[in-house]
């Protein structure tokens, strides 16, 4: 892993942006990593565009808000719309596939993500579409292991709901390993 | 007066906690057992966590109706011998103003913890500023000290918030941890260490709980129930607590131990951290989350060969005079980036030679790297 990688998670608020944030960041400090968080606050994590930046480091971290993302995840076209050009030409941005028409003129690996779409249709309840967003992210990044997240889920998600949010993780894992073959 | 080690309330580890959240259990490891607050935005999280954690540590928590009660209450607490606390932002701030004067008069160690967003008035709520570091001076009439203390991470909301308390008991003063929003909300990873230092008010019985032999001395401070007869009054007062409303003595007798007993300890007290200092033309003087920001720009220069370096005030109320005068002999130029326009910067020219500059934003937002670069490339 190279020396700091920057994560901005974006969608509208509801869906879970600012939870999926805190469950990477939590796993990154759980495997001995440097972790900066921000979110959105206010009105904005209540309904219109809503984001989650972490930056991952080896080193302490000086400037702890995100400078240009290496990884770009975007739930709503909105957040698409602003955010994809402010991504690394070596990065990558994960959309979700039903919410997201994509600009295929822009210069960054781009995968297309089912997690609404998914999450309606397999778990039944479309407020884990974020939760196989971040094992679709875990899968084609790396950016935190499966097992830390699997243990932040344990630590941060109430306990009747901690199944459900596993088998979404799990099932994003399995559709980042299809999109990135 | 000696301090002990006690084992930290809150089992060892590394935590990714939000600075208020932190803030929270740095109180509590502190042998904090009272709050008493009225939530405000972006300050709320500190309220949230103490609620929780003072049920379970034992401790009393009373969500208060306004800021006046919250720290009148908390000034009750700490003289019935509790370690107290509240949490607000500046409109909370100003409205405990006169009681912080009260505080100070009668000696009471609090803490008050002011997450700063971007006034004034009530500005705007959700957005980051530090407007409020004059007012943590200056705010109450009359000639008194606080300590003011400026955290620039989420680890130093523990660290800053325990190290409030300590420094409150040590010398019975009203003790302000000056955060900002951009610090109470970010995340970060925590050291929790097993065993925490603390420092608690001397007692000496029958001994006048406001006055001392010695210049500048703090002197001991009994609690209500604890079978001492104690006088507690805002008007001006003898060393046992008597009221003396037109004796010149005794009033320039106690404004200047409460001011000396601050001022003497200004060396003790106050606390600033160089980076590459030793051979730097120019210099910034940062504090709290702009020194983050600081300090990046001065590692990106210092890849590039400039001689650019930075001294970061940790403690900003004494202020931390020493340092930045002697800064000001080394260096040439020294450049204040602030989230407010110019108040540490005012401060600085008192002390530097040099010539200052003030970076000021006062746009709800932080100071990013760009902001500074460009400054700097200008001048």
């Amino acid at each position: 892993m190279s020396e700091m990688r920057q994560v901005r998670l974006s969608g509208f608020g509801g869906q879970g942006i600012v939870l999926a944030g805190l469950l990477l960041g939590q796993a990154g400090v759980m495997e001995g990593k440097y972790v900066t968080g921000s979110n959105s606050y206010g009105a904005q994590a209540r309904g219109s565009g809503c984001k989650s930046e972490i930056v991952f480091s080896d080193h302490p971290i000086h400037y702890p808000h995100l400078i240009i993302a290496d990884i770009l995840v975007a739930m709503s076209q909105g957040a698409y719309q602003t955010y994809d050009e402010e991504v690394k030409e070596s990065g990558i941005i994960l959309y979700d596939r039903g919410r997201v028409v994509p600009n295929m003129e822009l210069n960054v690996k781009q995968l297309g993500v089912s997690a609404t779409e998914i999450s309606l249709k397999k778990l039944k309840n479309k407020q884990v579409a974020n939760i196989v967003m971040l094992g679709a992210l875990v899968e084609t990044t790396g950016i935190v292991s499966p097992r830390a997240i699997r243990k932040a889920i344990a630590l941060h998600i109430p306990k009747r709901f901690q199944a459900l949010n596993l088998k979404a993780f799990h099932k994003g894992m399995e559709l980042g390993k299809q999109i990135n073959a | 007066m000696i301090s002990r080690w006690i084992k930290s309330p809150f089992p060892k580890g590394v935590y990714y906690f939000s600075g208020n959240e932190a803030a929270a259990e740095g109180a509590i490891a502190a042998g904090c057992r009272f709050y008493a607050g009225y939530p405000i935005t972006p300050s709320s999280e500190i309220m949230e966590r103490m609620a929780v954690r003072l049920k379970e540590v034992g401790g009393i928590f009373i969500q208060m109706e306004d800021e006046i009660a919250s720290i009148s209450a908390i000034i009750g607490a700490s003289w019935a011998g509790a370690k107290a606390m509240t949490a607000t932002s500046g409109p909370g701030f100003s409205l405990m103003q006169e009681s912080i004067g009260y505080a100070a008069f009668t000696e009471t160690p609090c803490v008050i913890i002011d997450v700063q967003r971007a006034g004034p008035c009530t500005g705007q709520a959700t957005r980051v500023g530090s407007g409020d570091i004059m007012q943590a001076k200056w705010g109450s009439h009359g000639d008194y000290q606080v300590i003011a203390l400026s955290p620039w991470s989420v680890q130093e909301m523990y660290d800053l918030t325990l190290r409030g308390f300590n420094l409150s008991e040590r010398y019975r003063v009203p003790t302000l941890v000056m955060s900002d929003e951009a610090i109470g909300h970010l995340r970060e990873n925590l050291s929790i260490h097993s065993k925490v230092e603390i420092w608690d008010r001397k007692k000496k019985r029958g001994r006048p709980p406001f006055g001392t032999e010695e210049e500048g001395g703090v002197p001991p401070m009994p609690a209500f129930g604890e079978g001492e007869r104690l006088l507690v009054t805002g008007s001006t007062h003898d060393a046992f607590g008597f009221r003396k409303t037109d004796d010149p003595e005794v009033h320039s007798r106690l404004v200047d131990r409460i001011n000396q007993k601050i001022l003497r300890n200004r060396t003790e007290i106050t606390e600033t951290e160089d980076y590459y200092l030793e051979d730097s033309e120019r210099a910034m003087i940062a504090y709290g989350f702009t020194a983050r920001t600081s300090l990046y720009v001065v590692h990106q220069l210092r890849k590039e060969g400039r001689k650019i370096g930075m001294l970061r005030l940790k403690t900003l109320w004494p202020f931390p005079e020493e340092a930045v005068t002697t800064l000001g002999k080394r260096v040439k130029k020294v450049i204040v980036p602030e989230m407010n326009l110019g108040q540490v910067a005012g401060e600085v020219k008192k002390f530097c030679a040099c010539e200052v500059i003030s970076l000021h934003q006062t746009n709800g937002e932080v100071i990013g790297p760009e902001t500074i670069m460009e400054m700097l490339k200008k001048i």
